[in-house]
């Protein structure tokens, strides 16, 4: 069962989408063009996106609108973004921050 | 309206203060949502108090039973968007000392 919707009313069939590769603490997952890392991440069944820094619980998704940076990762070693609002690409190397 | 069984409840995300330490905060010191935020640095965290500001202020206003005032006392700082340096023009001029 996949967390995905098929077919969606606005954005389509998911067959017409381009599946890419991405890559998570250097674990590739598929994802598919248009998603954000959130919801690929998502769909892949990874929740958990970062460590807080004190505590070291996990820490994902929370308002995936961009607002509450509990999402932040790093991304190609160089850039800290937020992967709710960061659409993936092809071979997008991803690192949970801690 | 605040429930005795609430007190571990996170409020603030960022920092991991939970709602109990803010109560006995503003019990101990009978002090503002401003002196809350400086002793527990609830609402100082990465998000820039976006997600707890206002919990702390109802919070707080509601154990000091002030009147409830739309005007914050937990300051915004900037930045408030995230700006990297290469924004800044860092990556343009590198060569300067």
């Amino acid at each position: 069962m996949t967390m995905r919707v098929e077919c969606h009313p606005v954005l389509g069939n998911l067959e017409n989408q381009r599946r890419i590769t991405i890559y998570y603490d250097d674990q590739a997952y598929q994802a598919y063009e248009g998603d954000t890392i959130a919801s690929a991440m998502m769909a892949e069944g990874v929740k958990t996106l970062r460590y807080h820094e004190v505590s070291g619980k996990g820490r994902g998704v929370y308002c995936n609108i961009g607002h509450c940076f509990e999402c932040r990762v790093c991304v190609n070693e160089e850039k800290i973004v937020r992967a709710c609002l960061t659409p993936v690409s092809e071979g997008m190397r991803i690192h949970s921050l801690s | 309206m605040v429930v005795k069984s609430d007190d571990n409840k996170i409020i603030c995300r960022c920092e991991e203060v939970s709602l109990g330490t803010i109560k006995d905060i503003v019990h101990h010191f009978h002090c503002s949502s401003r002196e809350v935020k400086l002793r527990t640095r609830a609402g100082m965290g990465y998000c820039g108090g976006r997600i707890c500001r206002t919990i702390i202020e109802k919070v707080v206003q509601d154990i000091n039973n002030e009147k409830v005032s739309n005007e914050s006392q937990l300051s915004y700082r900037p930045p408030i968007r995230p700006v990297t340096f290469g924004q800044l023009g860092g990556s343009e001029n590198d060569d300067e000392s």
